[in-house]
């Protein structure tokens, strides 16, 4: 270990958790194993014992903070609004410029082969869908891993829409959920254009927010691309985001890159309901059934979107709450791949709750997130999105 | 160690000192240091772990959620820290008897949730009750608004499996309604971890009024809130919880639940009125009438169970919402008789003037339960002298109005030393032989409740050369 090997957080936002607790019930990590070292009050004061020379920055420190969610359901519970996201993304980042060369090849080349080489390159990643669609067919991928059937004919096609310079809102369609799950972004490009509003797509160059970057720790990274996001969606129209995870994300550019421009741009950024909801209503039919609505944490807990969700939901389906104030299912970006133990026990939890506020039958579960609705599914859950549930009772 | 991972599991005894780091405090101030934690996931595990304690002679402190606000859960005497959070399970509930079995380790608000289907819930609610455990409650004997009506935890617990500091387990109280013989329940309920620590616990259950109401009445002075309060026990209504909190607390939970507290009152009053929908109904304009007899400026009445919701949330956030005046506070827990509440809250506010310190308040009015809050940055130089001076002013100050020391919070350790301004020697001389008779070998969280000398031996020193 280094004498570098501190932690250089802002000391007044380390110091602002009197302890009192609050979070612990709304923390997915602590509900699972009741251990102060997997809560935010426990993390935070491993922060403050490594930043004040009390304990060293080893590998117990690094597991610690790698078993957050970072869901940020800490920080909506929290009285005192510890900024507690912006703490762990510092202490990632400081992790991830200490500890990366003691960490084990394999997880090293993997990191490198997902950050840096294919989720900013868009078309590599499209390519490598190619390759997973035909894995798939050969019965090579595991259903556990909740990745949705791929299509040839998803694949195949492009986005379309109505052609012209100037678009009333931009669709952003970003990385993994255009690879996987185009079907939803041309269900979200039809409701919007529902509304009377003419959708268009960024320009090239928006292949990626960086929200897994800035988890990740990986900031440099995340601004690169962030630039790169901000400068394919130009002009001042809404930038609507059907990604929940990534409309976070955007909406802290300001933030991340610390310009005039950012700051301007991330008022721009919409969820996809958030923006719907202040629009003319599409017809749609009343008669949908019943839906179980899951909040995104990023929707929920980060852009206090979830209201409008249900606002627009609600216009075509019979909406059903889970019992669980809104916890985290453990999908958290690449968390499920990388602390799957806990990632499992969380959605456990989580499968309970939604199966009770569904009452009898298979339920149907809304969720504005690919990263959960992915895992939600690989859990046998029938999960959509809610453009794709619009679009289905559009008249 | 070694014995602790055999009988437990290897994952559920730990000893890096990054972790012990994370057990040296619960939500009040003072810090200790545990030697080891280990994390029972069944009664038979949590008595395996203090039995090993007792083998190996050492100290045990049992903790919850860790949300006391007393010291209560300080490792002090180089202990084992025994958390009972994987005790979690509700084991059974009997609706017809309002009895559920509980592990220690349940939530207070999840125990409320499981059993609201059958229209019953778990009365006593204190503000932490999302976040505590069952047996931290009955360690505390835990308190909350609604106990202004429904009494105190120690109402509420029927019976107690105890784990003894030397591992073997008792029964103590039972479901029948008054058990001959000594109720040691009663004495265990409340005793902060110093008798043994709770297994499975039997707890009433309560049935949800038919209707609740709750005012936000606001007023331009402090004297005027805590004359309402008065005026409304001796109008003859008992509410079902009556809480006050002064300006700045105000600000700081409106700042974080936008409940539409008023920023600019001196004070404010919460009044929740429950019953039968008539009844509760005249209960509202008595208490209206009261409000405007002693001046207030708004009685505003929760429209829905949305907005009530809202409000119990600010005043259930009031400590936690206090980093955003200073990152740290030291928390009083005095009870004073109701009609000494003007003159206690006017002298409480005179001590942290002299002392140059920040204090608030936000307390259980109907009850005369307050917690004057000073709040600091321990960063200060100097500051902590100050805090302790002060906090020693405002408890003498409550003591000689006819007060207790501790509503609901327990003595732990912070108020430990505070003991001799209510009790006697011979009174707690009484206190550490009972003490000493559910735990002869001290080792069940040392140090707590009463003061090192409490004992009549340790008390009295023989001077040199005396005969005796």
């Amino acid at each position: 270990m280094s004498l570098l090997s501190v932690l250089t957080l802002d000391e007044n936002e380390l110091v602002a958790c009197v302890a009192c607790g609050l979070c612990l019930p709304h923390c997915p990590t602590y509900r699972v194993t009741g251990l102060e070292a997997a809560s935010p009050r426990g993390r935070i004061a491993a922060m403050q014992a490594v930043q004040f020379g009390d304990a060293p920055l080893d590998a117990t420190f690094e597991r610690y903070m790698e078993e957050c969610v970072q869901c940020r359901g800490c920080e909506a519970a929290c009285p005192s609004s510890v900024p507690f996201g912006h703490l762990m993304e510092g202490a990632r980042g400081v992790l991830h410029e200490q500890r990366r060369s003691e960490r084990r090849w394999r997880r090293r080349l993997a990191e490198w082969l997902g950050y840096r080489l294919v989720l900013p390159r868009h078309r590599l990643l499209l390519a490598l869908t190619w390759l997973l669609l035909v894995a798939q067919r050969l019965h090579l991928v595991p259903r556990r891993l909740g990745l949705p059937r791929l299509s040839v004919r998803s694949l195949a096609r492009r986005l379309r829409v109505p052609a012209g310079d100037a678009p009333d809102a931009y669709l952003f369609t970003g990385c993994v959920m255009d690879a996987w799950q185009r079907d939803t972004h041309r269900a979200a490009i039809r409701v919007m254009a529902a509304t009377g509003a003419r959708p268009g797509l960024p320009r090239g160059g928006a292949d990626c927010c960086g929200a897994l970057h800035v988890h990740a720790g990986r900031e440099e990274e995340a601004r690169r691309l962030a630039r790169r996001v901000i400068a394919a969606l130009p002009g001042t129209a809404p930038v609507v985001v059907d990604s929940a995870g990534c409309a976070a994300a955007m909406k802290d550019y300001g933030r991340l890159l610390d310009t005039d421009e950012a700051r301007t741009f991330a008022t721009r950024v919409r969820d996809f309901s958030e923006w719907l909801a202040r629009q003319p209503p599409p017809a749609v039919r009343a008669d949908g059934g019943r839906v179980v609505v899951q909040d995104p944490c990023h929707l929920r807990h980060v852009q206090h979107a979830d209201g409008a969700v249900r606002e627009v939901l609600g216009r075509a389906y019979e909406l059903a709450e889970t019992d669980d104030d809104g916890l985290c299912c453990g999908a958290g970006g690449a968390y499920n791949a990388l602390q799957p133990a806990l990632a499992t026990q969380i959605r456990d939890r989580k499968v309970e709750a939604i199966r009770r506020a569904a009452g009898d039958g298979r339920p149907r579960v809304a969720s504005a997130n690919p990263g959960c609705a992915m895992h939600l599914a690989a859990a046998g859950l029938d999960v959509r999105h809610p453009a794709d549930l619009l679009a289905e009772a559009l008249e | 160690m070694a014995d602790l991972r055999a009988a437990l599991g290897p994952d559920r005894a730990r000893a890096e000192p990054l972790e012990l780091a994370l057990y040296q405090r619960d939500a009040g101030v003072d810090r200790g240091q545990a030697a080891a934690v280990c994390f029972p996931g069944t009664v038979d595990q949590l008595a395996a772990a203090v039995g090993i304690a007792a083998w190996h002679d050492r100290p045990f402190v049992a903790r919850g959620s860790g949300t006391g606000l007393a010291g209560g859960a300080t490792p002090v005497g180089d202990p084992l820290v025994i958390v009972t959070t994987g005790l979690n399970r509700i084991v059974e509930v009997d609706a017809d008897e309002r009895v559920a079995w509980v592990e220690p380790g349940v939530l207070n608000l999840d125990l409320s949730r499981a059993v609201h289907h059958l229209g019953l819930h778990y009365a006593p609610d204190p503000s932490s009750q999302q976040a505590c455990t069952i047996g931290g409650n009955v360690a505390t004997n835990a308190g909350g608004p609604h106990c202004l009506a429904a009494g105190v935890t120690a109402a509420h617990v029927l019976a107690v499996e105890v784990v003894l500091a030397d591992g073997s387990v008792a029964m103590l109280g039972g479901l029948e309604p008054d058990a001959p013989g000594y109720d040691l329940r009663g004495c265990f309920v409340g005793s902060e971890g110093t008798m043994g620590v709770s297994g499975r616990i039997a707890v009433r259950l309560t049935p949800n009024p038919p209707a609740v109401r709750t005012l936000l009445l606001d007023f331009s002075t402090i004297e005027a809130a805590a004359a309402t309060v008065s005026g409304i026990i001796a109008a003859g209504i008992v509410p079902a919880a009556l809480e006050m909190m002064d300006a700045e607390i105000t600000r700081a939970v409106e700042d974080f639940v936008g409940a539409g507290y008023p920023r600019d009152a001196a004070a404010v009053l919460l009044v929740e009125l429950d019953g039968l929908p008539a009844g509760v109904e005249a209960q509202v304009e008595a208490v209206r009438r009261v409000g405007h007899e002693h001046g207030a400026r708004t009685v505003r009445v929760a429209a829905d169970d949305a907005e009530r919701a809202l409000l119990w949330k600010g005043r259930k956030s009031a400590f936690g919402a206090i980093a955003r005046i200073a990152p740290d506070y030291y928390l009083h827990d005095a009870v004073v008789p109701r009609t000494k509440l003007v003159d206690v809250l006017r002298q409480v506010y005179a001590i942290a003037a002299e002392y140059d310190l920040t204090m608030m308040n936000v307390f259980h009015a109907g009850d005369g339960n307050l917690h004057p809050l000073i709040v600091f940055d321990q960063r200060t130089p100097g500051v902590w002298e100050r805090v302790h001076a002060a906090g020693d002013a405002i408890l003498r100050a409550c003591v000689d109005a006819g007060g207790v020391l501790s509503g609901e919070h327990g003595i732990g350790l912070e108020k430990r030393d505070a003991m001799p301004l209510v009790f006697t020697p011979d009174d707690l001389d009484a206190q550490a032989r009972l003490r000493d008779a559910f735990d002869p070998s001290g080792r069940a969280n040392p140090e707590k409740i009463l003061p090192s000398g409490s004992r009549c031996g340790e008390l009295q020193r023989v001077p040199a050369g005396a005969w005796i």
